[in-house]
């Protein structure tokens, strides 16, 4: 077992799944750390009730004296910016990741006319696939913040308006911080989900950890077909997971201390 | 109010992300045509691509940017690392480089996935397509096709232990044959009637055999060479019968593709007779045991 691990070849392959999953954890940390204000300002977005025919709808009906029918009442709860989020929402949730990272990295220089946008080589597709996940994690992010916030029971915000707080002083003093509470256990699944996800950049040769793993099988700096190394990547997973779970567990219990 | 307006500023910015994201693709059409007429009556967006092509100078275009990015995937003899190293080496990266010389450029290799190549290429992501490529119907009608410069045929791979079977074999009628999903082992298996299993890379069908899936599979020579008996994965396996041969058929030809209309297949073709005529070809060729293989003429 020692003499497999001290080996030249193991040695060759743990160095480029090492640098593998730098790659995967670099993906990781910048998805998480642009996701979640994207997320929670679509999560606004999908809550806003912003709605500007509803008064000079109200203002007509009210001249001519008559009850508002269909169309009328159609126009009052038009909502736009809720609208186009909650679409964009659909769109986002409803189409594979796979698939949107192809559509980012390669559809804009195919349509337009001096080629990509994207910068050429590696870094490139680095960048490519951080704005494919941090989208794609934004909008499902959004959907739990939406949730977290609707969830704080109305009273702790007229608690707040009793007591003279001002709206930002009631959102980020009360709401937020119940919102992040009930939030933590979702917010852990996706943030799994995550970590296994990266493996997906690899469909535009992202060269990520599952990539490296499988340039063994058919061949890469004189090692080929072997197949261990792409079984052996789950070690990796796992590992990140375990310490993922348990920074996300120490944060639930740190929120333990108010209940409402 | 002005927290209304910073939110919709906000939003329209995510929004015009997720607009580059290519959900409203189709949009972004029109701002690049507006200022070249020449496109703005194309209807599809592959004609706009194309005239772009046309129009311009590929060559020129390369030595602009500096760099010629060329596309490979890992696949010895042709573009591999050495244990250890972190340069590509092999007869397409070694030729590569004297390519982008004669240029002017610097080289740069970039691993891609093998079924976009056509992409990578239109969307200028990459240059060329520079890695032991099959010339085939599909291939000339997708990118334009260096002469050829080296041959290469398909073969059948199987369990060592099963030879017997498998030797002499004319017709694959009622195997279950692993091959590339696209590539020219797959048109040579279902062309002696196998049962392909298409799966996502020519090192994929080899785990299809080894883990008893697929009776065979049917990939490059060269790459069987590579990759089958000791100290691989795959000592068990082994590979015969040149399946050109079984149908009638003349090797393959392998060639450089580059974008549909692009002059760089010219500078190439003119670099490549230049260095078959002193001798480069030949001696880099030898480097790698492909001295039978390459196409010196």
């Amino acid at each position: 077992m020692i003499e497999f691990f001290q080996s030249p070849v193991t040695q060759t392959i743990l160095t480029a799944l090492n640098q593998g999953f730098i790659v995967t954890l670099e993906l990781f940390f910048v998805t998480l750390i642009g996701a979640i204000p994207l997320g929670l300002v679509i999560a606004f977005g999908s809550m806003n009730r912003l709605a500007p025919l509803a008064r000079p709808t109200r203002w007509l009906l009210r001249r001519r004296g008559r009850e508002p029918r269909w169309f009328a009442r159609a126009l009052i709860v038009f909502r736009p910016i809720q609208l186009i989020c909650r679409l964009l929402v659909w769109i986002v949730r409803g189409t594979p990741l796979i698939l949107q990272i192809i559509a980012i990295y390669y559809v804009p220089g195919l349509v337009m006319d001096g080629g990509t946008p994207w910068p050429r080589g590696e870094m490139g597709r680095m960048t490519a696939v951080c704005v494919a996940f941090i989208i794609n994690y934004a909008f499902y992010f959004s959907e739990i913040f939406r949730g977290g916030i609707q969830g704080v029971p109305k009273g702790q915000q007229e608690a707040g308006l009793v007591l003279g707080m001002t709206k930002g002083q009631i959102f980020f003093k009360v709401t937020l911080l119940q919102m992040v509470k009930r939030i933590v256990p979702p917010m852990s699944n996706e943030i799994i989900t995550l970590v296994k996800d990266t493996s997906l950049s690899r469909a535009i040769a992202l060269q990520e950890v599952i990539w490296a793993a499988e340039s063994f099988m058919k061949g890469n700096q004189g090692i080929s077909g072997l197949w261990w190394p792409l079984m052996f990547t789950a070690v990796y997973y796992l590992a990140f997971s375990a310490i993922v779970t348990m920074v996300l567990g120490r944060l639930e219990k740190k929120l333990d201390y108010f209940q409402v | 109010m002005k927290k209304i307006l910073a939110l919709i500023l906000a939003l329209c910015l995510s929004l015009s992300l997720a607009a580059c994201g290519g959900n409203n693709a189709p949009q972004d059409q029109n701002s690049p045509a507006g200022d070249d007429p020449a496109t703005t009556t194309a209807p599809a967006q592959s004609a706009a691509v194309e005239e772009g092509g046309d129009t311009e100078s590929d060559v020129a275009y390369v030595q602009a940017q500096g760099t010629l990015y060329v596309g490979i995937t890992n696949f010895a003899p042709m573009d591999y690392k050495e244990a250890g190293s972190d340069e590509w080496i092999g007869f397409d990266a070694d030729m590569a480089k004297a390519f982008a010389e004669s240029l002017g450029v610097n080289v740069e290799f970039q691993e891609i996935t093998w079924d976009y190549k056509v992409q990578e290429l239109d969307s200028k992501t990459i240059d060329c397509v520079w890695n032991g490529m099959t010339i085939n119907d599909e291939v000339t009608a997708a990118m334009a096709v260096s002469d050829p410069y080296c041959t290469n045929y398909q073969v059948l791979v199987y369990p060592a232990d099963k030879a017997a079977e498998f030797e002499g074999l004319t017709s694959l009628e009622g195997l279950y044959v692993a091959v590339e999903s696209g590539s020219a082992g797959e048109d040579a298996a279902e062309a002696l009637g196998a049962t392909t299993v298409p799966v996502q890379a020519q090192s994929n069908t080899l785990m299809e055999v080894q883990s008893g899936n697929s009776d065979a599979a049917v990939i490059d020579v060269l790459m069987a060479a590579e990759m089958t008996g000791e100290g691989t994965s795959y000592a068990d396996l082994a590979y015969s019968l040149n399946l050109n041969e079984a149908q009638g058929l003349e090797s393959e030809n392998y060639g450089v593709g580059f974008r549909k209309g692009s002059d760089l297949v010219d500078a190439f073709n003119e670099f490549w007779a230049q260095a078959v005529a002193d001798g480069t070809v030949l001696e880099i060729a030898t480097t790698y045991g492909l001295q039978d293989a390459v196409i010196l003429e």
